[in-house]
């Protein structure tokens, strides 16, 4: 499904030179569970943002579905991530102004779909993810828990084959930690690829493979046996 | 505690530079214009304070009636008849003097040099109302009849010196007048010396009795004379009140104006003198100076809301500051205080850059208009500290009251930043700003077009082609028209040329009844007069409708004293008002005069006009004046004036040859000759001035709103970042977004124009209403206004919008 290739990045700050990542290669097929882990500052977040187009590398390429992204504009960018990718944040990043249901539409808003569509699709997935009680409440209102499920949802309403989860279960409590690992997990059993940094090693025995980051590198890949 | 306060307010504006940058200078430049709108406000109301009596001395001037039709509510003038009488009346303990300013031909001593000057004659009683300063001789000066009180400057510009008393000047050529004392120069902040339509250079005064003598009029019975800076001044008794002095001056009024006065002019107003300076507004219906006041008070309430509104949004920034505070036992009015020290710090400062800036403003502007305006500061102190606190405390009171008011854990949680606190108020002060900035740009704009279009229609006459030659009416010079004209005509550049009695854009109305029938008194109609001579038409380049052009070749187009039967030219507004409907049909057709009783008892026949040619209507009066029935008629003895079409090649010489054969034919009195452009212009300025005048006001008050809306639309595009940074993770395209940002700050813009649009409406027929020709795009003006302020706050809040749209998204993201 995607493909790095000695793939780079650098920050430059104030004349000091961060290398975020260090030609990395990594591979991930098309239906994949794959966590990343390593230290605090060690890339993680940066590989995911290149993986989601939301930062460019400095080097190297990146296939996307077998075409060369590396070099893409914003506007390109834009295209392709809103088709096929979902994003999940340790913060949930919703929209305090928003009520959940609304939240979630948002990641229909800018598809073209129409408004009964939309909101079909928004009570179906607020459904699945056990929300729909909630859907006039506003994100203050609800636990970390739901409102990660929250973001759950967004990511997965359009029908996104990808989703890069940043930390999903850093700011929950260990009960609600294990309530968005499940949900992911039965996305993933549905198709959906998913690539998710995480420091609980419990957390990634759900992936099938772990990516581990040192220091900008690619330390081991690591696969479990197939359950 | 307040030191402290204090100290944390300026650290607070340390830190965000950008805010408090827009902040001092938006309310020092609110505050400037606001003081230099009251400044000078005070300085047009407190005239004439340099005579001890002044409060003393009031000053009566006609009230017209609808049916004067002249265009002016009232002037500041009274027939010169009321004079004695009103001495009369109110008795021993009351002085009243009248002046009457009238223009002459000086000579200097016993040299050749001749100028033409205005001479105010004043009754004996004006010395003692007005305590001039005296350089050599005394206030008897105008108890003389042949004596003259010349001014410290008018002396050195005719004689090179100040000692000048024993010296004579000659009017016209045959008055010897003797001046009698000199006075130091009345200071420009008096009513003698305001010149916003009439000159009334006062500096140098005779006897009343001396103008009846030289102009041969009746002054103490005329009933017929009203003419601006024609004063009648009056020392109000001690005890007494104006309304008093109001009661006597009608009733003396009343009693004595001739029969069918009233209806034109029914009743007498009486002012206090520091009112004479500023009632010519009165007079034209314009309140300029109040509208001067007003505009400064609307650009400060911009400044403010500029302040309130960066306040708010900023502070919603230290609401976990304010927390912290709270949860250490601040309690809410120490905070309260907190916020209002801040915002009075930020007015004191803005205070001293404003005066700063007054004291570059007002010796610019003094230099530009020949006024005299002074900053009083000990007199203004306590002003000043009252605007500076209430700008302070208005400005701030919302944002602290908003800040403080919310509780400890909110704060802390900065769920504020969040939330949309605030966001329907400033919307609103938005809202406020935009409705204030598009009047007054509507304003501007409609003053404009009016202005163009006044222009416009003057253009019908050739005025960058014709000179004027004034004061060609002395019976010296009108013995020479016939060869002054011949020689003219000779010369190659000159086109046509004709003697007249007014020339357009003159505000001269001389108008006498008339009627199709002799004596019919029932269908009478008030006809202006012009007088004309051969070659008018070609010359002002009037079109025939009908009929043929007067000439002095045929003996019946020449009115003379004993002429029963004269040609006249009608325009078509004279022919309707006589009748006909079709004004086509008035050629070949009589009209009469209607003689008022004294004519009739001595005997007198009334005059016929039979109209052998018709004119269209052109605004001849032109500027504000309504198109009236008038009549032209060739009457020698009012021609006063020359008009001289030139031809545009060559333009220089021909005025040299002009002034050449001047210079032959009529070698004792200077030639006095200007465009008839510079006629237009003389007036038209002032409409040109005031239009600039809102104009520097609109512009500031429209920059104060724009410089506010940048500022809080890059702080609301700061606020809104994370959110911006999930709706581009989302896919939300750069102009999506823009559009979502630039959306929020139009609808305020939007209610504002709805509230905004009417009231300009409103206001431009104050402006208008004083013309008779309106423009009529009204609506398509004021929108086009309402459109370019729109457009201008979307410009300014894209150039945000799309900033922020472009930035990368996961910094947002990351960082909260
Ligand atoms: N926008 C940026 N500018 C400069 N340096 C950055 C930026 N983003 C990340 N870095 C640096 O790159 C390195 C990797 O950061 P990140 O990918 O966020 O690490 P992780 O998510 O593994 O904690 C760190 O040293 C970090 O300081
Ligand atoms: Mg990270």
């Amino acid at each position: 499904m995607l493909k790095l290739n000695n793939l780079s990045k650098f920050y430059r700050t104030d004349e000091v030179e961060t290398v975020a990542l260090n030609a990395v290669n990594i591979d991930i097929e098309q239906g994949e569970f794959v966590a990343i882990m390593g230290p605090s500052g060690c890339g993680k977040s940066t590989l995911l943002n290149v993986i989601g187009m939301l930062d460019q590398p400095s080097e190297g390429d990146y296939f996307f579905m077998d075409e060369n992204v590396a070099s893409y504009g914003e506007q390109k960018l834009s295209q392709i991530r809103k088709q096929n990718i979902g994003f999940i944040f340790q913060n949930f990043n919703l929209i305090d102004e928003l009520s959940v249901a609304e939240n979630i539409e948002l990641a229909l808003l800018y598809h073209d779909i129409s408004a009964k569509e939309r909101r079909q699709r928004v009570e179906h997935i607020m459904d699945k993810v056990g929300i729909a009680h909630r859907a006039k409440h506003r994100p203050s209102q609800l636990s970390g828990g739901q409102q990660q499920r929250v973001a759950v949802a967004r990511a997965v309403v359009g029908d996104q084959s990808l989703i890069l989860a940043d930390e999903p279960t850093g700011n929950l409590d260990s009960v609600h930690g294990q309530e968005v690992m499940e949900m992911l997990q039965s996305l993933n059993n549905e198709g959906t690829t998913i690539v998710m940094v995480t420091h609980s090693a419990a957390h990634a025995d759900y992936a099938r493979r772990t990516i581990n980051l040192f220091d900008g590198y690619v330390v081991t890949q690591s696969m479990r046996a197939a359950s | 505690m307040y030191g402290n306060y204090i100290k944390l307010a300026l650290r607070n504006m340390a830190k965000n530079r950008l805010y408090a940058f827009i902040n001092v200078v938006g309310l020092a430049i609110g505050l400037s214009v606001f003081l230099f709108g009251m400044v000078l406000a005070s300085y047009e109301r407190d005239h004439d304070s340099m005579f001890s009596q002044r409060d003393r001395i009031f000053t009566a001037g006609a009230k017209f009636s609808d049916a004067a039709e002249i265009g002016v509510l009232e002037t500041n003038s009274i027939y010169t008849a009321m004079g004695p009488l009103l001495q009369e009346e109110l008795g021993e303990d009351s002085l009243v003097a009248r002046t009457v300013t009238r223009e002459f031909l000086l000579t200097v001593g016993s040299s050749n040099d001749s100028y033409y000057h205005t001479v105010t004659f004043a009754d004996p009683e004006f010395s003692e109302l007005f305590d001039f300063t005296y350089l050599s001789g005394d206030n008897s000066a105008l108890a003389d009849p042949l004596g003259l009180v010349i001014s410290e400057s008018t002396a050195l510009k005719y004689f090179g010196r100040a000692d000048v008393t024993g010296e004579t000047l000659t009017l016209d050529h045959e008055h010897d007048l003797v001046i009698k004392a000199v006075i130091e120069d009345i200071p420009s902040d008096s009513h003698f010396n305001s010149n916003l339509l009439t000159e009334r250079d006062a500096r140098l005064f005779a006897a009343l009795d001396t103008l009846a003598d030289i102009r041969d009029f009746n002054i103490d019975e005329d009933w017929g004379n009203l003419s601006m800076g024609d004063m009648t001044y009056m020392l109000l008794p001690e005890g007494r009140t104006q309304q008093w002095l109001y009661d006597q001056v009608n009733a003396v009024y009343q009693r004595h104006s001739p029969e069918g006065q009233i209806e034109f002019i029914p009743e007498v107003k009486v002012r206090p003198l520091t009112e004479d300076n500023t009632m010519i507004w009165d007079a034209i219906g314009i309140p300029a100076i109040t509208s001067v006041q007003l505009l400064g008070l609307l650009v400060l309430i911009i400044a403010c809301v500029n302040y309130t509104n960066l306040a708010t949004a900023q502070s919603l920034g230290r609401a976990r500051e304010v927390g912290l505070r709270k949860t250490f036992g601040a309690s809410k009015g120490q905070l309260l205080l907190q916020f209002l020290v801040e915002s009075l710090t930020t007015a004191a400062l803005s205070m001293l850059l404003a005066l700063a800036c007054l004291e570059l403003i007002v010796p610019l502007f003094n230099a530009w208009s020949s006024k005299v305006l002074t900053i009083n500061y000990l007199d203004i102190f306590p002003f000043l500290i009252a605007t500076t606190t209430i700008v302070g405390i208005a400005a701030g009171a919302y944002p602290a009251y908003m800040i403080t008011r919310a509780a400890p854990i909110d704060s802390l949680h900065n769920s504020m930043l969040r939330g949309n606190k605030g966001g329907l108020f400033r919307s609103f002060m938005i809202g406020v700003q935009f409705t204030i900035s598009v009047f007054m740009l509507a304003s501007v704009m409609v003053m404009y077009f009016q202005n163009k279009q006044v222009e416009q229609s003057a253009n019908i006459f050739p005025k960058d082609n014709v000179i004027v030659l004034e004061r060609v009416g002395v019976d010296a010079i009108k013995a020479r028209h016939e060869t002054l004209r011949n020689q003219l005509m000779n010369l190659p550049g000159v086109e046509a040329m004709t003697y007249l009695s007014q020339v357009p854009f003159n505000q001269s109305n001389s108008a006498s009844g008339v009627a199709l029938e002799p004596g019919d008194e029932a269908s009478e109609i008030l006809m202006n007069r012009i007088r004309v001579d051969e070659g008018f038409l070609e010359t002002l380049n009037i079109p025939l409708l009908k009929g043929r052009a007067l000439t002095r070749d045929i003996a019946g187009d020449v009115m003379e004293a004993e002429s029963e039967v004269v040609n006249v030219l009608l325009n078509q507004t004279g022919a309707r008002s006589l009748g006909f409907d079709d004004p086509l049909d008035a050629v070949g057709q009589s009209f009469f005069e209607i003689l008022g009783e004294q004519s009739r008892a001595e005997g007198l026949t009334a005059t016929q006009f039979i109209v052998v040619g018709l004119l269209p209507d052109q605004n001849f009066l032109g500027l504000h004046n309504k198109i009236k029935p008038t009549a032209f008629m060739i009457q020698p003895p009012w021609l006063n004036n020359a008009a001289i079409r030139i031809s545009g090649d060559n333009m220089v010489q021909t005025i040299t040859e002009v002034e050449r054969v001047w210079d032959e034919v009529i070698a004792d009195y200077p030639i006095q000759q200007r465009f008839l452009d510079d006629v237009f212009n003389e007036i038209f300025i002032v409409y040109e001035t005031m239009n600039r005048v809102v104009a520097g006001f609109a512009l500031i008050a429209l920059s104060l709103a724009l410089i506010g809306l940048f500022g809080l639309a890059a702080f609301m595009a700061q606020r809104r970042t994370r959110e911006i940074g999930i709706r581009k993770v989302l896919g939300a395209r750069v102009d999506q977004i823009a559009r979502l940002l630039v959306w929020q700050f139009s609808i305020p813009v939007l209610w504002s124009l709805s509230v905004a649009m009417p009231l300009a409406y409103a206001a431009s027929g104050l402006y208008l209403n004083f013309f008779d020709e309106r423009i009529t795009m009204l609506p398509l003006i004021i929108s086009g206004a309402a459109l370019g302020a729109l457009v201008t706050a979307w410009l300014i809040v894209s150039v945000h919008a799309v900033r922020i749209a472009m930035s990368s998204p996961i910094g947002a993201l990351r960082y909260e």
